[in-house]
């Protein structure tokens, strides 16, 4: 069988990405299973939260605003062409709920608290620290991923919320000023056209892609081998994988999300 | 007791572990050594159930470890203490919360028992005022005892000792042979001391074994180790004591 198989082009590689898909796969269902064992470590999950969430405040403001602003700007130049500036505001919100400020989000998120995830755990992992965790009867799963997946699962949609809120004020900001809407017709198409389903689809996929990031930064880090150089592999691996990870979720959660979720009948 | 029964294990097909056989007694003092690269510390490592053996089992009191799931392996290394070779501290937490880590993990202790219970296993190890220390302000003997005060912070009932006096001064590595001797002395420990230091191993061990290539090549209490008729063993003993 495996004589055949070997025929197959690129058949190691295939067999290598399959044998670590099926690798992360035992971590993270490891991994889930002790988040519901006792002892509940609160101290570490709300540490996590703040470090996930709170202290990514900064650049997810900066990002969203920016994101808003452009998005305006371009939809606006174009939609002039027909004379419909008005619909700047529905058009940026609603691509900000279902689209851009989840993936954004968890992009960012992957960037600063992902990479701190695999470089903290892999370099943990090189100087034995893992281990001696493991010697103290204190699973090292339950200690370091646990608190950190939960963090992003709960912290990346809330803070998707803030980016659609800062996206919707930069959007605002350039449509009013820079392309003369009117403030009135910009608000009322946004409130009309933007429905909750859109927003809650939009976190629904943030706290998946918040989960993978973690669940992939966290493997990483857990696999890294060989010092200084092992961890910088993981870090840049863990940014990779998550960032393609949360793209390509992106499209069938999409699929899904349109077929049973938002109902539009404008 | 602890039993090491026909153990294999390779690393990327080289064979590190070839058919090891060893009977670790209750309460007693087990010094293994052999030359660096033989297989000691992947030995210890077997022995707490941190990595699988190819082929073989480690028995502790009748239950082998390597036939247990991930919860009651954590379980049942509650009854174990590890000093890792390199001290393996937590370097985001200080001197004090690194020994005070596995009382808050495993005991309902007040701070208060916690802090008496720090001060005394640092001031055993020689260690007294460093609470605040961070691991890496740290001399590499020094890191060794804060993880040695960790390891027996909770007085387990076996402590695995990676090297415990490797890169120490004469006058330390006394104090440490002294700390294990007084520990197996007044708490029954059994403790299994990995060590290349003849001279210390013969002061304080209940039997010694040394590995080779893999395997155990000659065990026994330190008389019948230092008359053994195997020439790896004699040689081994005239280079350390030599070196000593």
């Amino acid at each position: 069988m495996t004589a055949i198989l070997k025929f197959i082009p690129f058949w190691n590689v295939l067999l290598a990405a399959l044998m670590g898909l099926g690798d992360w796969c035992r971590f993270a269902w490891a991994s889930i299973t002790w988040t519901f064992r006792p002892p509940y470590r609160y101290h570490n999950f709300f540490y996590q939260m703040q470090f996930i969430g709170v202290q990514s405040l900064p650049i997810i403001l900066l990002t969203g605003l920016f994101t808003g602003m452009v998005f305006a700007l371009q939809t606006g130049k174009t939609f002039a062409l027909f004379k419909m500036q008005n619909l700047v505001g529905s058009t940026v919100g609603l691509a900000l709920a279902r689209e851009i400020a989840p993936v954004f989000t968890a992009l960012m998120v992957t960037a600063r608290a992902g990479s701190a995830m695999a470089a903290e755990i892999g370099t943990m992992r090189v100087t034995e620290q893992v281990d001696a965790l493991y010697t103290m009867a204190v699973d090292p799963l339950q200690y370091l991923v646990s608190p950190r997946v939960i963090g992003c699962i709960f912290m990346v949609p809330l803070l998707t919320m803030i980016f659609n809120y800062v996206g919707c004020v930069g959007a605002y900001l350039v449509g009013t000023t820079l392309l003369d809407i009117p403030s009135g017709p910009f608000l009322r198409h946004l409130y009309w056209y933007v429905d909750p389903e859109d927003i809650f689809g939009g976190m629904l996929k943030a706290a998946v892609f918040g989960f993978f990031l973690a669940m992939i930064s966290c493997y990483k880090g857990f696999k890294t081998e060989g010092g200084a150089e092992g961890v910088g592999r993981s870090t840049t691996g863990a940014v990779v994988a998550s960032s393609v990870t949360i793209l390509v979720a992106d499209y069938f959660l999409t699929t899904w999300i349109l077929e049973f979720f938002t109902t539009h009948h404008h | 007791m602890i039993e090491i029964v026909d153990l294999y294990k390779s690393f990327n097909g080289t064979a590190v572990l070839q058919g090891m056989n060893l009977v670790i007694p209750t309460g007693k003092i087990t010094v293994i050594i052999g030359p660096s690269g033989c297989g000691k510390t992947v030995l210890l490592r077997h022995i707490i159930g941190l990595w699988k053996p190819d082929r073989g089992k480690v028995m502790l009191d009748k239950v082998n470890l390597s036939a247990l799931n991930r919860f009651q392996l954590n379980e049942i290394r509650r009854r174990f203490g590890m000093l890792f070779q390199h001290a393996a501290l937590f370097d985001s937490m200080n001197v004090y919360e690194n020994v005070a880590f596995p009382l808050r993990e495993h005991t309902k202790k007040s701070e208060r028992e916690i802090q008496n219970i720090v001060v005394e296993k640092l001031s055993l190890v020689g260690l007294s005022g460093n609470e605040k220390k961070m691991p890496s302000d740290l001399s590499g003997g020094m890191r060794k005892r804060v993880g040695l005060a960790r390891a027996i912070a909770l007085q387990p009932e076996i402590i695995l000792y990676d090297e415990p006096t490797t890169g120490l001064d004469p006058i330390m590595t006394e104090a440490i042979d002294n700390l294990i001797l007084e520990m197996q002395r007044k708490l029954s420990i059994t403790s299994v001391v990995i060590s290349h230091d003849i001279p210390s191993a013969f002061r304080i061990a209940d039997q010694i074994s040394m590995v080779y290539k893999g395997k155990i090549i000659e065990t026994g209490t330190p008389d019948v180790f230092r008359n053994s008729k195997k020439e790896e063993v004699q040689e081994f003993i005239r280079k350390g004591e030599g070196k000593g």
